[in-house]
């Protein structure tokens, strides 16, 4: 049950947002996010838990601390952020109630052991942001999040027909029966795919990635930054369990296939972007399509998807949260249209720059060290060609991203403001960017944190 | 006798997802989502007292309230207020091809499970195969969002005649995915009253 604490706060604070303490509901909302980061560092010393209900072991404990700490940052971050905003779909109570529900359903999810419950919470999250991710109200705004929606359901339909294969070839959905069983048969590998699929749809992954730019490219910037850090990894979870139960050849290649075009796809993708948070979205199809890779991969892979995604998630939520300063004084969402960052927004310009290297896998940030490993055992796996193909297109995001990133930070053009101010609350995304340059400096601990799940 | 009714079920369920594919008003397709929905509760109902499952009669009464009340009275009174979508002149797709591609479908989802699933001996599992695609069609060949949501919803009830002949979900499960599918309804509905699918390009979204 106290695995259920991170979760039972953020529920708390919607439910406080939305009724009992709705002209206080930005506070709440921060000390129910601040009471789920105490609960999730205190759960890292509790023991691994596994009953009918819970499967807690090293790993959920890492994405509960990943959700919280986001989780913090982005209602701080959104308290500022939404003063400067205006002709929202959602009250700023509305706001703050869903975005706590919506943490509280993954937080949850992570704690689970059972796929068919997994999917519930999964398809809970759609509902809960789409709303959100309508916030702006414009044509633009409601058309993503309506392709969200769809197509995401959608997508995970597929990914429920996965679930109900899984239940009829092994007749159990939970995750600590499955473990102990050999689990094979034609149906099995049909469901592993159905669940690749599926889920794939709501991590991003080719070809079913087509909601996420415009969902991401139009959500408020606090929310693009969760989506992005949090619920993508989220949405990858199950497919992580999928894999410590059932490890086939085949079922390996069909997500590295996947994965290696979801690389190909957001790198290329990048090149050709004009608006900066679509360029960051595809950024984030680079990533999870490589996540998917090293979770096919397995072992020391599985560890660099790991290190991988617990950097991203404070990098891009950083970078998210900064481009949001960038709308709000720019008032544009070109990149063409921001030049000389550095002069107008020093603190934002600067951490762009950083937060830019660091979700490409700069060294020495820790994303590097994640990607290296996954690439290392591609190589290992499907022999030097592909290896060196992935590394070819990490390349690529990293040139067209960083190019683009240093143009409107660094270039001199610098078009007269009237008045750039950052926002108070930059201290968020600064410090983000920052926890995400030390990661690297805790990887060996977090090795023998996590050693059990990757075997 | 189970299956025999099973497949009559089945039958209807496809009839009636055809039947959308040519109903230009939006208003008949939700009528004909919640027939569906009635006979899918009603089978379910039926199941449940036959077999003496109690989880499977509260499902099925589930599915009654949920999908074949409170969902078409919730999109026929949001559509109500937006009277100039009760009707979706332009398709996609023509109406006449929309039919033959339907059909067509029909015959893909025998041969889905002919080639993949023929092995576990459940030949009727063609039937929530074609529903399923004819679901799928109705969302990719219709721009009105009432009819794509209804093209889910139909998926949705596939899954249900699926998880029906495999084997029936953990109750906590199939209740889980019931409310998802209220909560998806319940936002899309909200986000249809101000949402206007006419928007020719928006520069925002390419690329």
């Amino acid at each position: 049950m106290i695995y259920l604490l991170p979760s039972i706060s953020a529920t708390l604070g919607a439910i406080l947002s939305f009724s009992l303490f709705r002209s206080k509901h930005k506070e709440a909302s921060v000390l129910a996010s601040f009471l789920a980061l105490v609960f999730s560092i205190f759960l890292l010393f509790e023991p691994d838990r596994f009953t009918a209900f819970f499967y807690v072991d090293s790993l959920s404990k890492i994405f509960l601390l990943m959700i919280s700490s986001v989780y913090l940052g982005v209602v701080i971050f959104s308290i500022g952020y939404l003063e400067h905003s205006h002709g929202h779909l959602v009250k700023s109570c509305q706001y703050f109630s869903l975005l706590d529900i919506f943490v509280g359903i993954m937080l949850f999810s992570v704690t689970l052991n059972n796929f068919g419950l997994f999917w519930v919470s999964i398809e809970a999250t759609t509902f809960a942001t789409a709303l959100l991710v309508a916030s702006e109200n414009d044509i633009a705004a409601l058309e993503a999040a309506w392709r969200y929606i769809m197509i995401v359901s959608v997508g995970l339909t597929i990914g429920l027909v996965g679930t109900l294969f899984l239940y009829s070839s092994a007749h159990t959905l939970s995750i600590t029966d499955l473990l102990s069983r050999q689990n094979q048969g034609s149906l099995f590998f049909l469901s592993g795919m159905l669940l690749v699929i599926g889920y794939g749809t709501k991590i991003g992954i080719f070809p079913m990635y087509t909601w996420l730019p415009d969902a991401h490219g139009k959500a408020p910037a606090p929310i693009s930054a969760i989506f992005s850090a949090v619920l993508l990894p989220v949405s990858l979870y199950p497919l992580i369990r999928f894999f410590e139960v059932y490890q086939d050849p085949s079922l390996s290649k069909f997500a590295f296939v996947l994965g290696f075009l979801s690389v190909m796809t957001g790198s290329i993708m990048t090149l050709n972007q004009r608006l900066y948070k679509r360029l960051f979205a595809y950024s984030s199809v680079e990533n999870m399509g490589l996540s998917l890779i090293g979770v096919s991969l397995g072992s020391y892979a599985l560890f660099g998807t790991i290190v991988l995604i617990f950097t991203h998630a404070f990098a891009k939520s950083g970078v998210f949260m900064l481009t949001g300063n960038m709308l709000h004084e720019l008032k544009t969402r070109k990149i063409e249209d921001v030049k000389g960052l550095i002069k107008i927004m020093p603190k934002t310009g600067l951490f762009l720059f950083f937060g830019a290297l660091a979700v490409t896998g700069t060294p020495p940030f820790a994303t590097f060290f994640g990607e290296l490993l996954i690439v290392s055992k591609t190589i290992n796996y499907y022999g030097w060609i592909v290896g060196v193909a992935l590394f070819f297109f990490l390349m690529c995001g990293f040139l067209f991203i960083n190019y683009r990133v240093i143009n409107m930070v660094f270039n001199d053009e610098t078009k007269p403001v009237s008045s750039a101010k950052e926002s108070p609350f930059t201290f968020v995304p600064v410090i983000f960017i920052t926890l995400a340059a030390f990661v690297i400096l805790i990887v060996p601990i977090f090795y023998r944190f996590i050693e059990g799940v990757i075997k | 006798m189970e299956k025999e009714i099973f497949a009559l079920v089945g039958f209807w369920e496809i009839i009636l997802s055809i039947f959308m594919q040519w109903q230009a008003y939006t208003i008949s397709n939700i009528k004909t989502f919640s027939v569906q929905s009635w006979i899918l509760g009603i089978f379910l109902l039926w199941a449940g007292v036959f077999h003496g499952f109690t989880a499977l009669i509260i499902l099925a009464l589930l599915t009654i309230i949920t999908r074949a009340i409170a969902m078409p009275l919730y999109l026929g009174n949001t559509i109500r207020k937006q009277i100039y979508r009760a009707r979706e002149n332009k398709h996609r797709i023509s109406t006449g091809l929309s039919i033959l591609i339907s059909l067509l479908l029909a015959v893909f989802g025998y041969l889905v499970y002919y080639l993949i699933l023929a092995g576990y001996g459940q030949s009727l599992v063609s039937i929530p195969i074609t529903l399923m695609l004819q679901g799928a069609f109705l969302i990719v060949s219709r721009s009105n969002a009432y009819s794509q949501l209804i093209g889910y919803l139909v998926m949705e009830n596939s899954m249900f005649l699926l998880s029906f002949l495999f084997s029936e979900l953990p109750f906590i499960v199939e209740a889980g995915i019931i409310l998802d599918v209220l909560g998806v309804v319940v936002v899309a509905g909200l986000l249809m009253r101000v949402r206007d699918e006419d928007i020719e390009k928006e520069e925002e979204l390419l690329g």
